[in-house]
């Protein structure tokens, strides 16, 4: 990535998201410590922190095919979860103490079958996320929680007590105030921070330690606050959509001219726009509220659509958003519906909306590049 | 002011130079492996013809297509995609949509009443709808790209050839062929296959009359005639060989920018 932010913690970030193992990662394993990966930004990664446990969203970053995977999946599978397993499948997750999956898609769904069939990670569990976002579903939601803080407790030997729990809240809190206000320098006419740099920064915070995560990155803040970006862009983008952890997408956007200053994205904004309420005395109803109420939800969610559309028309008028790019993951059937309303609900706003399908791994950059610089054409058509 | 527009496409390059609002050259040379290569060939042709020694002599030149980011004596690159709206939309003002069906992708684009761009869609996942489909087709028939559009013109019953894919739709063809169909009716049943994925594009973006045809397929009547009987529309065709749209629309560009 071309980049002119010169801090050692953004060189750390870049290089967290540009790989799955990275120095950080080593460095807490080398010291006899465990890692657990999880799908998903509804898995409460709070248990593990409380459990000493370093959490590492998953991801298929580096891969260039999926020969492996592809005995496991059909070719109507999402590319995300094709690409990510043939990474587990050629070792790359090997690091791993413990996995946890959910069923925040089918596609997604499944890795944990295949995993249990194919892998030998020692812990690996699968949750049950509900669909709707009710009392009930709360409930439903505080005893899966329960049900891994046991498990969790079993295999690892430790005691995830509610004062442990707390204090692991307590610091993702902190993270998320960090990265929030990360993204609050962005409203600026020249924001010192590009969307690309702004993923990888997200991304590397699913990625370390978290206490490191927050000392790194308030070093990077500090750099920031004293920085000044570019004016030179042709329109400032918000992007939308779900899995997306590949700042090099993001960088083509930009290279055509135009800025991402927002976003409501599942390694973005989402992850902290909201907090988890530490007024309430049990930890874990305060996560199962958390993840499955207050925090920004996406399609997965049921009956949250005006909510979702609500929250794109503030981040676009908070960050003064000439257009918004809808990315969806080919075969993602959850998007191609919260993309096509959203369409709909943003032509009363007059607010431009283009809808880009990709694969999980960057290809056709030239029609990509196409695309949005078309886009952009449009929207200084408008302007004229 | 002499200005130029140069489209460097996947299968061709076209150029095109206008002097004060009118074209007074232009050429469509079939690409290179080298987008530098083509679009230095058909600008200098296009120079030629429009009686000039130079590129040098040009005010200002826009290029598109994809091979855009490789032309080195132009100014500025646009998109293909706002120069086949303002190239169709100034060959024929009335133009609202524009299918553009060119070598790799084909484009339905919805054009304001100054010729900017709307809306759009774009096919580039895979070969259906594009020059590149037509050419397995010609390669299983043997017949060549003039073959197609030769000939589809004798009113047979059209085979149904339901894959839009183009490996399969191969599959469907050479099975055709081997029961002894007759090409006539087989063309057609692909000119039909096309129109389908043409169709449900202009569906996608709304369609807004006059729709006109622009790209290097855009010269198969039998594809034109296919797609207006599914719209159930009047086609115009422009008045200018349509597969210049796009160098026509970046001229255009070039002229504007050039003040």
């Amino acid at each position: 990535m071309e980049t002119d932010i010169k801090s050692e913690a953004f060189r750390k970030f870049l290089e967290a998201s540009e790989s799955i193992m990275n120095p950080e990662v080593r460095a807490w394993k080398d010291q006899g410590r465990g890692v657990v990966g999880f799908f998903c930004s509804t898995v409460p990664e709070e248990l593990f922190t409380a459990a000493g446990l370093l959490p590492f969203r998953m991801r298929g970053t580096g891969s260039t095919s999926t020969e492996l995977s592809d005995a496991y999946f059909s070719p109507i599978n999402c590319s995300f979860p094709r690409h990510t397993f043939n990474q587990a499948l050629r070792g790359e997750y090997d690091f791993l103490d413990g996995l946890v999956c959910i069923n925040s898609c089918d596609h997604v769904r499944r890795i944990y079958d295949n995993w249990i069939r194919a892998l030998k990670t020692p812990f690996v569990q699968v949750m049950s996320l509900p669909r709707k976002v009710g009392e009930p579903q709360i409930d439903w939601y505080y005893d899966e929680l329960n049900i891994l803080r046991g498990q969790l407790e079993e295999h690892f030997g430790v005691q995830l007590t509610d004062q442990r729990i707390a204090e692991a809240i307590g610091l993702q809190n902190q993270v998320r105030g960090l990265q929030k206000q990360l993204y609050l320098l962005r409203k600026a006419d020249k924001p010192p921070i590009t969307g690309a740099e702004t993923l990888a920064v997200m991304v590397a915070g699913t990625a370390m330690p978290k206490q490191r995560y927050k000392e790194l990155l308030t070093e990077l803040l500090e750099e920031l606050g004293e920085k000044q970006g570019s004016r030179d862009y042709r329109a400032r983008l918000m992007l939308l959509g779900g899995e997306l952890d590949d700042p090099a997408y993001i960088e083509i956007i930009e290279k055509q001219g135009g800025l991402v200053v927002t976003d409501s994205s599942c390694f973005g904004s989402r992850l902290m726009w909201a907090s988890v309420d530490e007024a309430e005395p049990d930890p874990i109803r305060a996560l199962a509220r958390y993840y499955i109420h207050d925090r920004p939800s996406c399609p997965r969610m049921y009956g949250l659509q005006p909510q979702r559309i609500a929250f794109t028309r503030e981040m676009a008028r908070e960050f003064r958003v000439d257009g918004i790019i809808g990315e969806r993951l080919l075969f993602c059937d959850q998007w191609v519906v919260e993309n096509y309303m959203t369409e709909l609900d943003l032509k009363e706003d007059e607010i431009p909306f283009m809808a880009l399908d990709r694969e999980y791994i960057l290809s056709g950059e030239g029609q990509l590049r196409t695309r949005v610089q078309a886009f952009l054409e449009t929207l200084e058509a408008r302007g004229n | 002011m002499i200005v130029g527009g140069v489209d460097v496409g996947s299968a061709t390059g076209k150029a095109v130079v206008m002097k004060d609002g009118e074209i007074i050259g232009s050429d469509m040379i079939a690409a290179t492996t080298r987008p530098q290569e083509t679009a230095r060939l058909v600008m200098e042709a296009a120079v030629r013809q429009a009686g000039l020694s130079s590129i040098d002599h040009l005010d200002n030149i826009i290029g598109t297509g994809y091979g855009r980011l490789k032309v080195p004596f132009a100014q500025e690159n646009v998109s293909e995609i706002s120069c086949h709206a303002r190239g169709a939309h100034w060959l024929a003002p009335s133009t609202r949509t524009v299918v553009d069906i060119g070598g790799q992708d084909c484009k339905v684009i919805s054009v304001s009443e100054k010729g900017t761009v709307l809306n759009f869609a774009m096919n580039d996942r895979c070969a259906a709808g594009t020059g590149r489909f037509f050419e397995a087709m010609a390669r299983v028939l043997y017949c060549g790209l003039e073959g197609i559009s030769a000939l589809e013109n004798q009113g047979e019953e059209p085979c149904i050839i339901s894959n839009q894919c183009s490996v399969f739709a191969e599959s469907e063809v050479v099975t055709l062929v081997n029961e002894g169909t007759e090409l006539p009716s087989i063309i057609a049943g692909i000119n039909i296959s096309v129109a389908s994925r043409l169709h449900s594009m202009v569906r996608r973006v709304g369609l807004v009359e006059d729709l006109v045809l622009t790209g290097g397929c855009s010269k198969n009547d039998g594809l034109a005639r296919a797609l207006a009987a599914k719209l159930d529309i009047k086609i115009e065709r422009l008045p200018q060989d349509p597969q210049l749209a796009g160098a026509v629309g970046a001229a255009l560009i070039a002229a504007e920018k050039a003040g």
